[in-house]
């Protein structure tokens, strides 16, 4: 299977800033959340990105891939739906769960990094795959706490992952960087045990610290050092894009451009 | 493996991650091996997000609450941790009429002209 062509930098549709997203220049392609479109009724934004030829790529939150239940297979057929409507060459969501005893988080959570989550992260990826027109990409999520009994580094599980699914990753570097901070996770290690061959493209994103943690809020600037994670792994490979996530709070299109030239000056910084 | 395995690995995940989300989410135990200061953290910032969609969502009941809306709303979350399979509509509509019970909120009817005038 080879990998999406060349996306360049991209920025994520929201409803509140479509109109920005329309007009700024260098968006070569956006992401939308899957579970906020509807078949049918697409958004006109979206609608006239497409137009453009700028490529949609659905992006899910609802999996819980990582849960123990097994998936949710309408939740797969609604992304599989938005894929066919914009024209997806790929879809994504994350390597966490949501839902767990009839309980909703509202939010991506870790799961813990053993051998049992991994049999059932792999179970519920290749259900999810069967069921999707298009390839899955997961990516790696920002954790606050830490599950107490990990078998596996976080870039050996998803290694394993790989291995197992044949599926792509989408690397977040701002969740990479919140990792770091929070639960000592090692970047230079975590890019050093990832297939990086089977990297989709790259998320990054702004948050904020507070006290010893960092919160990925996705509502504040993008900060230097998210920047370097993205220098670090644009040091080992091309990534085929960089999105930018930007989800609350938000800021002038002047500001979202300086964020999107940012990002493209590191990328250009290695392709040379 | 096979299907009775990976039944056995989905049932011990299961516990695991129930036992979290009820700690994380209606103040159950703190599992074992967790570390307490993050997990009231976790909770923290998982409140935080729930209470900041159902403000966005129900904007008038928020202003009407002023000050109260924010313990209000943690009290409300808490003893109703959002059921998976849920809408976060559901969730802002389950907390007015949560307030509108206990007296916090006035009658319905006033909300709704107050949405009228709003738009």
């Amino acid at each position: 299977m080879v990998g999406i062509k060349d996306l360049g930098v991209g920025i994520g549709w929201r409803s509140e800033i479509d109109l920005t997203v329309e007009r700024l220049p260098g968006v070569d392609f956006v992401e939308v959340v899957a579970e906020n479109l509807h078949i049918g009724h697409l958004p006109e934004s979206v609608t006239l990105l497409l137009e453009r030829g700028v490529p949609v790529l659905p992006h899910a939150v609802s999996l819980s891939l990582g849960g123990a239940d097994p998936v949710d297979l309408h939740r797969v057929e609604h992304l599989g739906a938005v894929a066919e409507a914009v024209g997806a060459p790929m879809v994504s969501d994350h390597v966490c769960f949501v839902r767990a005893g009839g309980l909703d988080s509202g939010h991506l959570m870790p799961v813990p990094r053993t051998k049992d989550a991994l049999d059932v992260l792999v179970a519920n990826v290749k259900l999810a795959q069967a069921n999707l027109p298009v390839p899955l990409a997961l990516e790696n999520v920002a954790a606050l706490l830490e599950w107490p009994d990990g078998e596996l580094s976080e870039g050996q599980f998803l290694a394993e992952l790989v291995e197992r699914t044949d599926c792509w990753l989408l690397v977040d570097v701002a969740n990479l960087y919140a990792n770091a901070r929070n639960i000592g996770t090692d970047p230079e290690r975590f890019l050093d045990e990832i297939p990086l061959e089977r990297l989709a493209y790259v998320h990054v994103a702004g948050g904020e610290q507070h006290g010893d943690i960092y919160h990925d809020t996705h509502a504040h600037a993008v900060l230097p050092e998210v920047l370097e994670v993205l220098d670090e792994l644009c040091s080992r490979v091309a990534p085929p894009g960089v999105l930018l996530e930007r989800d609350d709070n938000y800021p002038s299109d002047t500001e979202i451009a300086t964020e999107l030239a940012a990002i493209r000056a590191v990328v250009d910084k290695h392709r040379g | 493996m096979n299907e009775n395995e990976l039944l056995v690995a989905r049932e011990r995940l299961a516990a695991r991650q129930t036992e979290l989300l009820n700690a994380l989410l209606s103040n159950g135990p703190v599992p074992a091996g967790f570390d307490e200061q993050r997990l009231n953290v976790e909770r923290r910032a998982l409140l935080s997000k729930r209470r900041g969609i159902v403000r966005m969502l129900g904007p008038a009941v928020a202003d009407e609450l002023g000050d109260r809306f924010r313990p209000l709303f943690d009290a409300y979350a808490v003893e109703h941790p959002r059921r998976a399979g849920s809408r976060a509509r559901e969730d802002a509509a389950s907390f007015a009429e949560w307030c509108r019970a206990s007296g916090e909120l006035s009658a319905e009817r006033k909300a709704r002209w107050k949405f009228w005038q709003s738009n």
